[in-house]
């Protein structure tokens, strides 16, 4: 049996494997709930910790022993839930520990872990969920999610893993080109300022659809999207009438409920007549309510389907997944020496070095007391404390050996910091 | 001769259709340029044998009817890139020729086999069948159409959204059929007047062949109008060429049953 105790890289999360849309779409945190989620783990004893929330991930990634922390990210996430199923969030979730860990990041920001094999917007969303948690990851989730960038980079340069479609963005083309043929003159209405509503929104104009209106709750960033793409910003409240003639709604709202709803555009969308309208809703919460698909020519599409739709596309990708599978584990057996034992060692030099400062002083102190020894009786006794010295150092070198060969060094470390007072390294 | 080439065109367009199934099959898809060349060489062959018949007849028309399918699925493939349209033209050309057979492909004789060697005639036989032709593509892309929109509105991605084409391109294979499909069958059916009167001294046709030929022309007048005159588009022009198709092809067999005669197409 595993022994899990001690503190040690985990990983807790839901992602789209685990979990259905509905519930993950409940436990996104937004940017600005990161911090006191973290704070909240942290309280519990978390050392350091990093959250990674995207539309197909929550997942937190922690240094810490398994109690008190990990009972506080499911209450967290149970928080999050209307009804607790009878698990609660354990249900969908589940538990990565030590060099898995470090592998299954590694895995996550080179896309091997994404519903669309290989898509690298996952990158930029590891990115900031780093940048996020820069005050509370700590010096071990700082270098793993610095080297996860790394690992990221090398897969998409090294591997034809990233090659064609494979963001729900693109996807969303492929589906809008399955309804209209020839996308070049179709005109697009996006909802949202987001990242990703400028990602589709491009995509979108790249094959000649023509973005006649964006729409935010803030103008300012919107106008910055229209402007580059040549369209116009409008209030949200302003965009309702323009469902009558648009060809493709992009919806990509930060909006935490349905924006377009049945009572909003029902009425107008009724009065196109025949002609189709496709309505790609990116967002995490839904941005669309499911009930405005029942009109008869609206076409509606959810992340899970656009990544259904690149999935499938993506299918070639696979071929790449051994070479990008090898340079994963190349790089978590670095990260593993490093975190095992090119850690341990500075701190075992720091912590001789400190008991060898206390040892010299001692004996100073003592020798003056001992002023009538001859010289041979006082290099017999400095030889005494030195022997005495390298008894009590040398099963505490070992073990911390051996468990950096192990590697559970980071956690002993710790404890030997916390035991003499050792600083922690900047 | 002729029923041997209609054999190798049997078997040509046999195989080409099983080869465009393959995919709705989960086989593994065969190359293009064989789902394009086996039904291009029946069409060959076919040509070559239909040059041969005198163009009377139930057999010879099923031919010449499976004929303008291929060369109609071939020109609409190559507009919309995708072999969508052969998964019903190619079983229904298949059995078209198969029926052609059993039918018997030796034309009527007397004066009509004679005055069958006419340019008027033979033009509006051409033209008649292309016309009925176009109205079958139409319902083809009709059919497609509402394939597709359901797997689009249900969101479902398997082998129809992934091998059909756009659903505004089938709209527009369904409105370029009918519209191209009216004036031809209306030319075929004014020559047929024009040869009555200007070589037979009148139509000497069977009044069911007049009844189902003024239905179809009816009917696919009445497609168009609905969708150039009421702009009818998408899923309900679709359905409007289905049922059309459906009606022309119901009223063919009612007739056929009411007075069965091998020597005219009906």
């Amino acid at each position: 049996m595993t022994d899990h105790s001690g503190v040690g890289i985990k990983v807790l999360g839901v992602n789209h494997r685990t979990a259905p849309l509905d519930v993950r779409e409940r436990f996104a945190h937004g940017a600005h709930e990161v911090p006191g989620a973290l704070a909240r783990v942290m309280a519990a004893g978390a050392q350091g910790g990093v959250l990674l929330s995207t539309c197909n991930r929550t997942e937190f990634y922690l240094v810490t022993e398994e109690e008190p922390a990990f009972e506080t990210v499911w209450s967290l996430l149970n928080e999050r839930l209307p009804a607790t199923p009878a698990g609660g969030a354990r249900e969908y979730g589940y538990v990565v520990r030590d060099r898995e860990a470090v592998r299954h990041l590694y895995r996550v920001s080179s896309g091997l872990d994404s519903m669309i094999l290989g898509e690298s917007q996952i990158q930029g969303q590891v990115r900031e969920a780093w940048e996020i948690a820069r005050a509370q990851a700590g010096p071990v989730l700082h270098r793993l999610f610095q080297t996860a960038l790394h690992v990221g980079s090398r897969v998409r340069t090294e591997t034809g893993l990233g090659m064609g479609t494979a963001s729900a963005a693109s996807a969303g083309v492929a589906v809008a080109g399955k309804i209209f043929g020839d996308l070049a003159g179709r005109s697009a209405l996006i909802l949202g300022a987001g990242d990703m509503a400028e990602l589709a929104a491009t995509c979108l104009s790249d094959e000649g659809v023509q973005i006649t209106l964006v729409a935010n709750r803030t103008q300012e960033r919107a106008r910055a999207i229209a402007e580059r793409l040549g369209g116009r910003a409008v209030s949200l409240e302003d965009a309702w009438a323009h469902f009558a003639t648009t060809d493709i709604a992009l919806c990509s709202t930060a909006a935490p409920h349905a924006v377009v709803t049945w009572e909003r555009v029902g009425h107008v969308i009724a009065g196109r007549g025949g002609r189709p309208l496709c309505i790609l809703d990116l967002a995490v919460p839904r941005d669309v309510d499911p009930a405005v698909a029942q009109l008869e020519n609206v076409f509606l599409y959810d992340v899970d389907d656009l990544q259904t739709v690149a999935a499938q596309a993506t299918a070639r990708r696979r071929d790449e997944v051994p070479a990008a599978e090898r340079i994963v584990e190349e790089e978590a057996d670095l990260f593993w020496a490093w975190y095992g034992g090119l850690g341990v060692v500075p701190a075992i030099k720091e912590f001789r070095t400190r008991m060898e400062t206390l040892r010299a002083a001692e004996m100073e102190r003592a020798m003056h007391q001992l002023g009538h020894l001859s010289p041979e009786d006082r290099a017999r006794v400095e030889q005494f404390s030195q022997a005495l010295l390298n008894k009590f150092l040398h099963q505490p070198t070992v073990a911390l050996k051996a468990a950096a060969e192990e590697g559970r060094g980071y956690g002993l470390l710790e404890a030997l910091r916390r035991l003499f007072g050792m600083e922690p390294p900047a | 001769m002729i029923v041997t080439l209609h054999l190798i065109v049997l078997a040509l367009y046999g195989v080409g259709t099983a080869l465009a199934l393959a995919p709705f099959l989960r086989l593994p898809p065969s190359p293009r340029p064989l789902n394009v060349a086996l039904p291009c060489a029946g069409a060959a062959v076919h040509v070559v044998a239909i040059s041969q018949l005198t163009p009377v007849g139930l057999g010879p028309a099923l031919s010449m009817l499976a004929l303008c399918l291929v060369l109609l699925q071939l020109a609409s493939e190559r507009l919309l890139r995708g072999s969508a349209v052969a998964l019903i033209a190619g079983p229904l050309a298949t059995a078209l020729v198969g029926l052609a057979l059993l039918s018997g492909l030796t034309p009527g004789g007397g004066a009509e086999a004679a005055g069958s060697r006419n340019a008027w005639f033979i033009l509006h036989v051409a033209l008649s069948v292309s016309g009925v032709a176009l109205m079958a593509l139409a319902f083809i892309a009709a059919a497609l159409y509402l394939l597709q929109f359901r797997e689009l509105k249900a969101r479902r991605f398997g082998q129809v959204f992934q091998l059909f084409p756009p659903l505004e391109r089938l709209d527009q294979l369904n409105r370029f059929a009918l519209i191209v499909g009216f004036p031809t069958l209306t030319l075929g059916v004014l020559l047929a007047l024009g040869y009555g009167a200007r070589f037979s001294g009148g139509l000497h046709v069977a009044k069911a062949q007049i009844v189902w030929g003024m239905f179809t022309w009816v009917v696919l007048g009445w497609a168009v109008w609905v969708r150039v005159v009421r702009h009818w588009a998408g899923r309900r022009a679709a359905f409007a060429s289905i049922a059309g198709f459906s009606a022309v092809l119901l009223v063919y067999v009612a007739l056929k049953l009411a007075q069965p005669g091998v020597e005219r197409f009906l």
